[in-house]
C-alpha cells in the first residue's frame, strides 16, 4: 500500500464546543490506483485529506487518533520539517477553486519555477524551462509565451490546469485532487479530469479524487470510499457500487443523479439534512433519514460489515440494501 | 476514455462527461480566447501585476503627480539646500529683525534678523528626515513584528497585542514631553527614536491584520500542500499580499510624523536652537505674529503644505492599491 489511513479521528475546537469531522476512517491507495472518496459536504472528506497532507489548521483541529503509513511511515509521527519534505515531492494537492489557490501576484512561471527552486534546488534559469514544460505537459497552449502570465489572465480550466502542472512538478508518488472539477464548466470539467487520467496512469501516481460528482467518479476511480459524518459507510470496487449499493446511503447518492430517462419526472432527495458534527446522532448516525431504519439502528453503531473480501458496508442491514 | 474502465450507463446520463472527453486542446484555446473569457483587459500578452496596475492608475491621477511633484522639490532641497537659497540659515543681522520682504529676501526677516526663505528651506531638511527615517523606522519594526504575531499566532500574539494597547493609552505630546525632556542631544535622532517608539504599534496593528487575512487564502494553503515553508510562506505568498496596507498607513503617517515633530520642536523638545526646524520657528514667530506675521507664515505654510502633501500622496496610492475602498 501506498498510502494506509488507519482509524483517524480528527476534531475541532471551537467556543460552541467539540466538532468530531473525523471519526475512525481507514482507507488505503495503491500506487497508480484511483480512489474516489464521495459524500456531501461536511462529511469529513476534506478534513480527512487535510490531515494526510498535514495542512490542518492546528488549533482549532486536532487530531486525536490514527495513523498515516504513507511508504511505510506513519507521517503523524514525523517532525514539521520532515513532514514538509513530504509535502510537493511525496504527495500533493490539488485544491477545488483554482484561481484563488494561485497566488495572484506571482507570475504562474514564478509559481511553478519555485517547487523546483525550493525542492531541488534549481536555478531561476532552469526552473523557469522547467515550468514551461510542465505548462506544455498540461496542454497549454503557447507555453512559452503565457510562463510570464498571472493566473488571473488564464480561464478556469487553464488555471486549473497550472495546479495540476504544479501538483506534478516533482512528480509525487500520491495525489490528493479536492473537487478539482467543482469549479469548472462541464466541457472544461471533462478535459480536466481527462488530463489528470492521462498523467496519473503514466506516472503510476496513486490518486484519491474527493468529489460529490458521482458522474466523475464512475469515469475514473478504482475504488469508492464513501463518507458520511467523518465516516466511511461503503467501501467497495466502483462497479461493485453501481451495481447494488450495500449502504442505504449509498443508495439515496445514486438515486440522486438525475438520469436521462426519468425526464419531467420529481428528482429524488435524501430527506433531512446531515447531522451537525457537534452533535452526531447516536447509533448509526444516518438513522434519521434512513427508510430502512430500526431500533437497533438507534443504539447500535453498526461496524464496518465484510460485504466482499474488496467491499465493506457500515450498515444493519446491508443485505436487504442491496437486495432492493 | 481510458481503456477497461467501467462505465455504468446511469451514472453518466444527464452529467454531461460522456460525450465531452473528446474535446481537445483546439476547443479549449478557443475558449480561452473568447471575450470575456479569462485574461486581464489589458494590451495583448503583456503581463500585468497588482503594483504595474497601481502604477497605471498613479500616473493618471492629477492629485497624485501634484503631490509627488511637491515631495520630490522638498526631497531636492533637502538634500541640496543651497541649489535654491545662497545664504546660511544661522547668518542672522539683529538690525534687520521682522523686516518685511525685500529683493535678495523674499520672506522678510524673523525676530532675530535671519533670513526667513533661508531658515524655511534649509527647515526642509529636518522635516524631511524626521518623515522619511521615524517612518522607516516604524515601518520595519512594525510591519516585523506585526507580520510574525499575525502568522505564528499564539502566545506572541497576544503578547504583542497588549503590548500595542498599552502604547496606544499613552498620549504623543505628554509622552514626548516627558521622555525627550531629559535627552541632551540636540539631533534628530532623539526625535526619530521617539517616534518609532510610540508608531511602531500602529503600523504592527495593521500588517498583523493583513497577514492574518492573507493568511487565510487558499493560495497560502496550496502552498503550504507543495511544500513551502513557513518563512517562504510569509516572505513570498503572504507579505506581498499584505502589504499594500501598511504601505499606504505608512504614507500618511510620514506626514503626521512631519507634525509631530514640529510640535515637539514647537514645545522646546524636539530640536532645540540653533538647530533649524520649521516647529522652532514657528515658536520663535508666533510672539510676533502682530508685528512680523510673514516669519509665522512661511515656516507654518511650508509645514502645511509638506504634511498635506504626504497624506494627498498615501491617499493617491490607498485608491490605486484598493480600487475597492474607492
Amino acid at each position: 500500500m501506498l498510502l494506509e489511513v488507519r482509524d483517524l479521528h480528527v476534531e475541532f475546537h471551537t467556543r460552541d464546543g467539540v466538532a468530531k469531522a473525523v471519526n475512525g476512517v481507514s482507507y488505503g491507495v495503491d500506487a497508480g490506483e484511483t480512489l474516489a472518496v464521495l459524500g456531501e459536504s461536511g462529511s469529513g472528506k476534506s478534513v480527512t485529506a487535510q490531515a494526510v497532507m498535514g495542512i490542518l489548521d492546528i488549533p482549532p483541529g486536532r487530531i486525536t487518533g490514527g495513523e498515516v503509513v504513507f511508504q511505510g511511515r506513519d507521517l503523524l509521527r514525523l517532525k514539521e520539517d520532515e513532514r514538509r519534505r513530504v509535502r510537493g515531492a511525496g504527495m500533493a494537492m490539488i485544491f477545488q477553486d483554482a484561481l484563488s489557490s494561485l497566488n495572484p501576484v506571482l507570475s504562474v512561471g514564478d509559481q511553478l519555477g519555485e517547487m523546483f527552486t525550493v525542492h531541488r534546488g534549481m536555478s531561476r534559469k532552469d526552473a523557469r524551462a522547467k515550468a514551461v514544460e510542465l505548462m506544455d505537459r498540461v496542454r497549454i497552449p503557447a507555453a512559452r509565451e503565457r510562463v510570464k502570465q498571472y493566473p488571473h489572465q488564464f480561464s478556469g480550466g487553464m488555471r486549473q490546469r497550472i495546479m495540476i502542472a504544479m501538483a506534478l512538478a516533482l512528480e509525487p508518488a500520491l495525489i490528493i485532487a479536492d473537487e478539482p472539477t467543482t469549479a469548472l464548466d462541464v466541457t472544461v470539467q471533462a478535459q480536466v479530469m481527462e488530463l489528470l487520467a492521462e498523467l496519473q496512469r503514466e506516472y503510476r501516481m496513486g490518486l484519491i479524487l474527493i468529489t460529490h460528482d458521482l458522474g466523475v467518479v464512475a469515469d475514473v476511480a478504482d475504488r469508492i470510499a464513501v463518507m458520511y459524518a467523518g465516516r466511511i459507510v461503503e467501501s467497495a470496487p466502483v462497479h461493485d457500487i453501481y451495481k447494488a449499493p450495500a449502504h442505504p446511503y449509498t443508495r439515496g447518492l445514486l438515486e440522486s443523479i438525475p438520469r436521462l430517462d426519468q425526464k419531467g419526472q420529481e428528482l429524488y432527495a435524501i430527506k433531512g439534512l446531515p447531522p451537525n458534527l457537534m452533535s452526531i446522532p447516536p447509533g448509526c448516525a444516518f438513522h434519521p433519514r434512513c427508510p430502512l431504519a430500526r431500533d437497533v439502528c438507534r443504539t447500535d453503531e453498526p461496524p464496518l460489515y465484510e460485504v466482499s473480501p474488496t467491499r465493506g458496508s457500515a450498515c444493519h442491514f446491508w443485505r436487504e440494501c442491496m437486495d432492493d | 476514455m481510458p481503456d477497461g474502465r467501467h462505465e455504468p450507463e446511469q451514472a453518466i446520463a444527464g452529467t454531461g462527461m460522456g460525450g465531452t472527453m473528446d474535446l481537445g486542446v483546439d476547443e479549449a484555446e478557443a475558449l480561452e480566447k473568447r471575450p470575456g473569457g479569462g485574461g486581464g483587459p489589458g494590451p495583448e500578452g503583456k503581463p500585468r501585476s497588482l503594483w504595474s496596475d497601481a502604477w497605471r492608475d498613479l500616473r493618471r491621477n492629477p492629485v497624485f503627480i501634484v503631490f509627488a511633484l511637491v515631495i520630490l522639490f522638498l526631497v531636492f532641497i533637502s538634500l541640496w539646500p543651497s541649489a535654491i537659497t545662497s545664504g546660511s540659515p544661522l547668518t542672522c543681522d539683529l538690525s534687520r529683525a521682522q523686516e518685511g520682504s525685500r529683493s535678495g529676501h523674499p520672506f522678510g526677516f524673523d525676530g532675530q534678523g535671519c533670513d526667513v526663505y533661508t531658515r524655511t528651506v534649509y527647515g526642509a531638511r529636518t522635516s524631511v528626515a524626521v518623515g522619511v527615517l521615524a517612518t522607516l523606522g516604524v515601518a520595519v519594526l512594525g510591519s516585523v513584528l506585526g507580520a510574525l504575531a499575525g502568522f505564528f499566532g499564539g502566545v506572541g500574539d497576544s503578547v504583542l497585542s497588549r503590548i500595542t494597547d498599552v502604547f496606544f493609552a499613552i498620549p504623543v505630546v505628554l509622552g514626548g514631553l516627558v521622555l525627550l525632556s531629559v535627552i541632551t542631544s540636540n539631533t534628530v535622532w532623539p526625535v526619530i527614536g521617539f517616534i518609532v517608539l510610540l508608531g511602531w504599534p500602529q503600523l504592527s496593528r495593521i500588517a498583523r491584520g493583513s497577514v492574518i487575512t492573507a493568511k487565510q487564502n487558499d493560495y497560502v494553503q496550496a502552498a503550504r500542500a507543495l511544500g513551502a515553508s513557513n518563512s517562504r510562506l510569509l516572505l513570498r505568498h503572504i507579505a506581498p499580499n499584505a502589504v499594500a496596507p501598511v504601505i499606504v498607513v505608512a504614507t500618511i503617517a510620514l506626514g503626521t510624523y512631519i507634525a509631530l515633530e514640529a510640535t515637539l520642536s514647537y514645545l522646546g523638545v524636539g530640536l532645540k536652537p540653533p538647530s533649524v526646524s520649521w516647529g522652532i520657528d514657528i515658536s520663535a514667530a508666533s510672539p510676533y505674529i502682530r508685528n512680523a506675521p510673514h516669519a509665522l507664515l512661511w515656516p507654518s505654510g511650508a509645514l502645511a503644505i509638506t504634511v498635506l502633501a504626504f497624506i494627498m500622496l498615501g491617499d493617491a496610492v490607498r485608491d490605486a492599491l484598493d480600487p475597492k475602498l474607492r
